[in-house]
């Protein structure tokens, strides 16, 4: 009697820690700063009450070191079970087999989703698309007033755009352009919008040849370095943003984040943003994002997968940029959402996000990306030769394809 | 005649020593005018003025960043370490100094080793080092491979080797044994040395942010430079909030430097270099 | 002084047990991998010999990098331990608010160095305090702010370096100065002899030790100089210093651990070589008891 007694509460008991074994589910990602890491925090929060049996173990990275915690601890055979990874360091994982092959898992709602083509390397689907991002063209109303312009006037091709700078820039103390020195990884993201809108590529259709110096290219950069040279102000991206708002630069080409600066600070500044202009109407601006992807070394991965699909659901993703002010969900269904939709300016970014070219998916874009900045740098800050510093890039790149 | 001279000289001093201060402090002194800002104000030259006068950002970080957590992390670990070292660097040291055997000067020679190459390469091992002892992510990842510091080392071995062994050996006649002469006899003649070597590691270790950052991912292990970093945003600096935690970062130097900065300028007692 | 090796082993036992669990395996593990193609994203590598080495001293890159680091460490040395110097003889007296002094000199030192370079990023930006100082000076800045210009920015970083380490080894030559009996100054006013005089011939003889412990450290520091780099610049606008390219090879762009190994171990060799050298010109007999 005793001995069933013994097993029926034996089989309970075990049914029992079954259900209060939790799986643990790491998450490494990056928004760590005050106005938005609460926010993520209650997405997690929300997450585990959806899955009781799912906990989230998150842990913070910086955007200055956290891409090296990330490479040491792959490197070391650990990491996490879910990673956000930015666009461009997508292809170099996959490739080294880190990352989970989603494709199974996430074709299914693919074309509700914007930006998956950043995530696709060798046909092969390695990361879900999160929070996206652009670059558009801002402009102080005031100056354009002021230089004489129509009340809302915007230029819309690159030639009008060149003209409206240089004369922006006459006005005094006023510069046209702003003009980013040489910075890492944000010198390449401006001039590659001139360089898509021109027409130009970095590698051929097929994928075989670097036509990074083809005329179109060097046209691209002639004009960006025209730009900079006759009326551009010349700073970090820091310090041109700092002159934009206070009223000392005619035009920029900014992301999202300066909507929520100007918001978060304050400022009384009149100013549009518009789409980036191009040989008709509208160019080709730059698109990135920051993505979520599985450790394919994950034990968790079922889990994980849950995670990365509520994280990216359109409620939470709302929820997010709205926190964030960011302006380019990755969710169709979020962008339609009514806070979206009723701010001009973010109506601009989601336009802009259609009509952006993303960089090609390779596992050595960072370092072509590298070669890219550097001959822009050549053009404007060192010889002065735009053909040549180009044709030098190709041969770089080219070199470094067939190692 | 004598006392105009001495007013003379005392001004001239003071200006000197105060126009040096001023250029000294001034990153400080804007540091803590821009952690008293609201977000209205601008880092900009002309910024002085603007953004008015708030302790704003410095609530903000002790309630809602929960920087009181990471202080404490901090000083735990910082004390914990600065406590080893000031015993284990005056041990070491002092063997160093007053056993001139070839294994000793191949030891030091491994100390200056370690302090030569550079944190990048040594980080990777040690991140596996750590997780195959399971101390990775814990409050020993933080401490025990910096109980010693090589730069301790070095400066005990160096302020040792300027004390006469006189003393030691009038001990040792007197009949005194080898820890009674280490502790009772040669610490004490160290305090300088040692002072300056709390200093060293104690602020090193506070100021430290790549091992805490690889080695650790809680929250409850954070220290004050990885918290402080996470103030960054992607493509923004929260000035103020920053700047308010970098000024409460920097407040524990000032406690620390005002007790301990009479044991270095005090100087050993003139007995001890009479002869 | 009884030459008891299992007293002097036990002494230095803490060291040699952090130095074999902690810092032995992470020291040879980089030292093989100098002579392999490892990267760390990918699971097999080959071993190259001295490949490495042989290209390193090809890349214009990491040349630049040795070259910009020679001038950092050749630039900042002298003038820091002399300025360090120069101001602990001013806080050495007895006079009323040293310590405010002391503590002010001494701040900066102690202050996170990643704080201190944004705070200069700052203040040297276009249109920034220090471009400010410059024109009243009668000067032009440069035009795009200075750590954004190939003729200033290494000088930029190396001034804010000065600045920010004289604190520290100010303490360190002010508890030199304290270990100076003041017998021997007293009896050199005796002699007659003025404060330039006993300065020569007391106080800097018995300053050497202290000096010779300074360079060294600062060198050795001043050689890895890293995060103002990365902070203020990431090596643009010849700004580029060993340990950066290191960091850049090994954990940035295509990740060559074993190319970064190898030149973490050419910097250790200059390192040693220049340590030795200074060691030997500038060490002289302790002319003390």
């Amino acid at each position: 009697m005793i001995r069933i007694y013994l097993i029926v509460f034996l089989f309970f008991a075990l049914l029992g820690s079954q259900a209060l074994a939790k799986t643990t589910v790491e998450w490494w990602q990056f928004w760590t700063d005050p106005s938005v890491k609460p926010t993520i925090q209650a997405i997690v929060d929300d997450f585990e009450k959806a899955y009781p049996d799912i906990e989230v173990k998150l842990t913070d990275l910086t955007w200055a070191n956290g891409h090296e915690k990330i490479v040491i601890a792959f490197a070391s055979g650990a990491g996490p079970d879910v990673l956000e990874l930015g666009s461009d360091w997508i292809a170099q994982f996959a490739v080294a087999g880190h990352l989970r092959d989603l494709s199974d898992n996430l074709s299914a709602d693919s074309n509700q989703y914007q930006g998956y083509s950043m995530a696709t390397y060798d046909g092969r689907l390695y990361a879900k698309p999160w929070i996206l991002g652009t670059r558009v063209l801002f402009a102080n109303r005031d100056l354009l007033n002021q230089a004489g312009f129509e009340p809302d006037y915007l230029p819309v091709t690159l030639d009008h755009f060149k003209a409206a700078t240089l004369r922006v820039s006459k006005l005094n103390g006023v510069y046209g352009w702003g003009s980013n020195t040489a910075e890492k990884h944000r010198l390449y993201k401006k001039y590659l919008p001139f360089f898509w809108t021109k027409g130009a590529q970095v590698f051929s259709d097929d994928g075989r040849y670097c036509v990074l110096s083809s005329d179109l290219a060097i046209q691209a950069l002639q004009l960006y370095k025209d730009l900079h040279d006759s009326c551009g102000y010349v700073a970090s991206q820091r310090g041109i943003e700092d002159a934009f708002l206070e009223g000392k630069i005619g035009f920029i080409l900014s992301g999202d984040w300066l909507l929520k600066r100007i918001e978060l600070e304050k400022r009384e500044i009149n100013f549009v943003t518009t789409l980036f202009p191009g040989l008709k109407f509208p160019g080709r601006s730059f698109m990135g994002g920051e993505f979520l992807a599985v450790n394919a070394a994950s034990k968790n991965s079922e889990a994980a997968i849950k995670l990365i699909d509520f994280v990216t659901s359109a409620q939470a993703q709302v929820r997010f940029c709205k926190a964030n002010r960011s302006a380019n969900p990755s969710s169709k269904q979020a962008q339609q959402d009514e806070y979206f939709q009723s701010n001009p300016h973010l109506q601009t970014f989601v336009k802009q996000l259609s009509l952006s070219n993303h960089p090609p998916v390779d596992p050595d874009w960072v370092n072509i990306e590298t070669i890219i900045e550097e001959a822009v740098e050549e053009a404007l800050f060192g010889s002065g030769r735009p053909a040549e510093a180009l044709r030098q890039a190709r041969q770089k790149i080219t070199d470094l394809k067939h190692r | 005649m004598v006392v105009r001279r001495n007013i003379r000289f005392e001004l001239l001093r003071y200006s000197v020593l105060g126009l040096i201060l001023v250029v000294m402090s001034y990153p400080l002194v804007w540091m803590l005018r821009i952690s008293l800002m609201d977000v209205t104000g601008s880092v900009a030259v002309s910024g002085w003025l603007s953004g008015g006068l708030t302790f704003a950002n410095y609530v903000d970080l002790l309630t809602q960043v929960g920087l009181g957590r990471y202080l404490f992390n901090s000083a735990l670990v910082g004390l914990c370490v600065t406590a080893g070292n000031i015993l284990f660097c005056f041990m070491t040291g002092y063997g160093l100094a007053r056993f001139r055997m070839l294994s000793n000067k191949l030891l030091f020679a491994s100390v200056i080793v370690v302090l030569m190459i550079p944190v990048h390469i040594i980080i990777i091992p040690l991140y596996v080092l750590m997780m195959k002892a399971g101390l990775y992510d814990s409050y020993w990842a933080l401490i025990l491979p910096f109980l010693v510091n090589p730069i301790g080392i070095f400066l005990v071995k160096q302020y040792v080797e300027t004390i006469p062994p006189s003393m030691e050996e009038a001990a040792r006649m007197d009949g005194a044994g080898d820890l009674r002469i280490l502790f009772a006899v040669v610490m004490p003649l160290c305090r300088p040395a040692l002072a300056v070597l709390a200093i060293q590691v104690f602020f090193t270790n506070w100021n430290s942010f790549l091992f805490p950052f690889i080695l650790t991912s809680s929250d409850d292990l954070r220290t004050l430079p990885v918290a402080l970093a996470m103030l960054q945003g992607h493509q923004a600096i929260d000035w103020p909030h920053l700047m308010a935690g970098s000024t409460i970062a920097v407040l524990p130097v000032l406690i620390v430097f005002v007790l301990l900065q009479r044991q270095i300028v005090s100087g050993i007692t003139a007995g001890a270099v009479k002869q | 002084m009884r030459q008891s090796r299992a007293s002097s082993l036990v002494l230095s036992l803490p060291w040699i047990v952090t130095f074999v669990l902690f810092w032995l395996f992470p020291l040879l593990y980089s030292l093989v991998m100098g002579f392999t193609d490892y990267r760390l994203l990918a699971p097999e590598f080959d071993w190259v010999g001295w490949s490495n080495y042989r290209e390193l001293f090809a890349d214009d890159d990491f040349l630049a990098a040795l070259k910009n680091t020679f001038v950092f460490v050749l630039g900042t040395i002298p003038v820091t331990t002399v300025i360090a110097l120069v101001l602990a003889l001013l806080v050495s007296g007895g006079f009323k608010g040293r310590a405010l002094f002391r503590a002010g000199y001494f701040l900066p030192s102690v202050t996170a160095m990643v704080v201190i370079a944004l705070i200069f990023t700052n203040l040297y930006q276009r249109g920034g305090y220090v471009a400010l100082l410059v024109q009243l000076a009668g000067l032009t800045p440069p035009e795009h702010g200075f750590l954004f210009d190939r003729a200033t920015a290494l000088y930029s970083i190396m001034a804010m370096d000065v600045w920010m380490s004289v604190g520290y080894y100010m303490l360190i030559f002010l508890a030199g100065l304290k270990a100076i009996p003041n017998e021997l100054y007293e009896a050199a006013v005796l002699t007659g002899a003025g404060w330039w005089r006993s300065f020569r011939s007391i106080t800097l003889p018995l300053l050497k030790p202290v000096a010779l412990f300074i360079i060294m450290i600062n060198s050795i520091k001043s050689f890895q100089v890293f995060v103002e780099v990365f902070v203020m610049t990431k090596g643009k606008f010849d700004t580029a210093t060993a340990v950066y390219f290191i960091y850049e090879q090994g954990l940035q762009t295509e990740f060559r651990f074993g190319y970064a190994s190898a030149a973490a171990y050419v910097l250790f060799v200059v390192i040693a070589l220049f340590s030795i050298v200074q060691f030997i010109l500038l060490r002289r007999r302790q002319a003390l008891w």
